[in-house]
């Protein structure tokens, strides 16, 4: 279609022109945040540096924001392996078996999925409270249950993309049920269930909300919770601080985007159902 | 015989019941999942409290919280906001900016594709709260808003985000989306056939005809689902706008979420704070009827 339907040499100038505009735009945010970062005389304002330093990032790993960036490690990490591991076991017989209401069940993922997180909100803060979860254990068991229909849809349409037919040649070869699943599906489907890990790591990276919640020190805080209580906190804003400990917090949602780029249309496949 | 639990395949068989207790975890927190907003419609039926004697001994009062919903004020000026916020910064903003941008950068003629998709990406990549700190400083009375736009065009510097708080969070927030749809958009461009476009262009459909009659009859559907995903999600968006914002100021940017939130755990009326919850739950979930209806016509 392309060859025969060239845009006119006028027209295609003002539609570059234009995306050079708002591309200008769009990155004018990330291009303050990072000058900001290294500049000696950081201040709120758009200009270019002063000069350069690495004083900010040396600041940020001194004081309880170094321990932040480690909660916020343990959280997501916790979270996307402890999502991942329950949403493994639980869509491989959804992908294999005829269960009974297994079409209701799918469905109820798909509606969860869309399910406003403030619905679950109170009751979450009340168990929480009642139970003594009021701290990162408890953040990981939340963030589990909000990851977990999405995580369950995903991994399901990985494994009805892998042949039954290596199960059961490991079947008729004498394999064990424990050593299909171990030494032929988990192998198999390794790529599937590292995009579902990465992608409830950056999820629970990102989330504020519920960290907001039910955590209460600063010594607990994620980085999205202590990026935010700095900057909400005082009007004296630390501005250079600030965007060196956004730079910090932003790198690995950015990395682990770039590393699973080509197998992001996956993340698309759990908007629509495949009844 | 026809068993409970059944596969197609003979090695699935024997170990059909071991295999299906792996299920069992799933169901559990799904159950729990299920069972939270269950219990939120419960405790929007009482006054129960966050602290005090209200939480511990909370009477059941009826439908008291949702009439409260709209005869005071508060939740009405808000569920106003939210609309506002809602339609011009996803539907509007968002889903219209986005394919737009993905159908003009299916032509092969556009250069620094890659810089152009970076730029937009990043937005949506970093965290909200990041992104709630760079808008804050945008806004700043000499931050970039300011500086280079305002100042030179003969403004006075102003605190943005005190004067045009509204505009700054739909602005922020079409700047954060838009990669979403974008890229929605752009699979599902793809997958629209370049002979009927080419037969389109034979019989001498013009740039814009093409697209309005050939292309976008085509991926309806994808259109409809983005603009219901989007519109689900700034329904019940917190981080960006509290981070920003705060509802500030005064309420002018109190979108529901952030008032259901106030109510709850700062003034702690969880009876009330379920209540707009469940007025919340209530509304996604007529979007969520008309998607599946729609979705089902489709087929």
């Amino acid at each position: 279609m392309q060859m025969s339907m060239r845009r006119s040499p006028s027209g295609l100038f003002f539609t570059q022109a234009a995306l050079i505009v708002m591309t200008l735009l769009w990155i004018s945010p990330a291009s303050w945040l990072f000058m900001t970062a290294f500049d000696p005389a950081a201040s709120g304002a758009f200009k270019l540096p002063d000069g350069f330093t690495l004083d900010h990032f040396a600041a940020v790993l001194q004081r309880k924001s170094g321990v932040q960036f480690i909660n916020s490690m343990l959280i997501s990490a916790g979270t996307a392996t402890f999502t991942v591991f329950v949403a493994g076991i639980a869509a491989y017989p959804f992908s294999r078996l005829n269960i009974p209401f297994k079409n209701g069940i799918l469905w109820v993922l798909v509606l969860l999925r869309i399910l406003p997180p403030v619905a679950i909100m109170i009751p979450v803060f009340l168990t929480a409270r009642i139970t003594g979860l009021l701290n990162i254990p408890g953040v990981v068991l939340a963030l589990t249950i909000l990851n977990l229909p999405f995580a369950v849809l995903l991994l399901k349409n990985f494994f009805d993309a892998v042949p039954i037919e290596l199960e059961e040649a490991a079947y008729m070869e004498g394999a064990t049920l424990f050593q299909i699943i171990t030494k032929v599906i988990a192998p198999v489907s390794r790529a599937g269930i590292a995009v579902v890990w990465f992608m409830t790591f950056t999820a629970s990276w990102n989330e504020f909300l519920f960290p907001y919640l039910l955590l209460r020190t600063d010594a607990s805080f994620p980085m999205s919770v202590g990026l935010y209580s700095a900057f909400g906190a005082n009007n004296a804003t630390n501005y250079g601080f600030l965007a060196a400990y956004s730079v910090i917090y932003l790198a690995p949602a950015v990395i682990v985007y770039f590393l699973l780029r080509r197998n992001l249309t996956t993340g698309f496949a759990g908007v629509g159902v495949k009844g | 015989m026809k068993r409970l639990i059944s596969s197609n395949h003979m090695w699935l068989r024997n170990v059909a019941g071991p295999v299906t207790l792996l299920v069992v975890p799933c169901l559990i927190f799904i159950g729990i999942y299920f069972l939270y907003a269950v219990w939120t419609a419960y405790v929007s039926f009482t006054d129960l409290g966050l602290i005090g004697r209200k939480a511990i001994d909370p009477s059941f009062v009826g439908f008291k919280n949702y009439i409260r919903l709209f005869t005071r004020t508060g939740f009405l000026d808000s569920l106003w906001v939210t609309t506002q916020f809602t339609l011009i910064s996803a539907v509007l903003g968002q889903s219209f900016l986005g394919l737009t941008l993905a159908a003009v950068m299916k032509s092969p003629q556009i250069r620094l594709k890659p810089v152009i998709e970076f730029a937009f990406l990043f937005g949506w990549l970093v965290p909200d709260i990041v992104a709630a700190f760079m808008w804050n400083a945008f806004a700043n009375r000499d931050g970039f808003l300011n500086s280079l736009f305002l100042g030179p065009l003969g403004f006075d510097s102003v605190n943005l985000l005190n004067q045009y708080a509204m505009t700054v969070i739909i602005v922020a927030n079409i700047w954060k989306g838009t990669a979403w749809s974008y890229l929605l958009f752009s699979a599902s461009l793809d997958s629209v056939s370049s002979e009927m476009i080419e037969a389109a262009y034979m019989d001498g459909a013009k740039r814009f005809q093409r697209f309005w009659y050939v292309i976008l009859p085509m991926i309806k559907a994808q259109i409809v689902t983005n603009i219901l995903f989007v519109t689900i999600w700034t329904f019940s968006y917190f981080p960006l706008v509290w981070g920003l914002t705060g509802g500030g100021p005064g309420r002018e940017t109190e979108v529901l979420s952030i008032f259901m939130y106030r109510q709850a755990f700062d003034v702690g009326r969880l009876g009330y704070g379920s209540a707009v919850a469940m007025a919340m739950l209530i509304t996604v979930g007529f979007f969520a009827i008309f998607y599946m209806r729609f979705l089902k016509e489709k087929k």
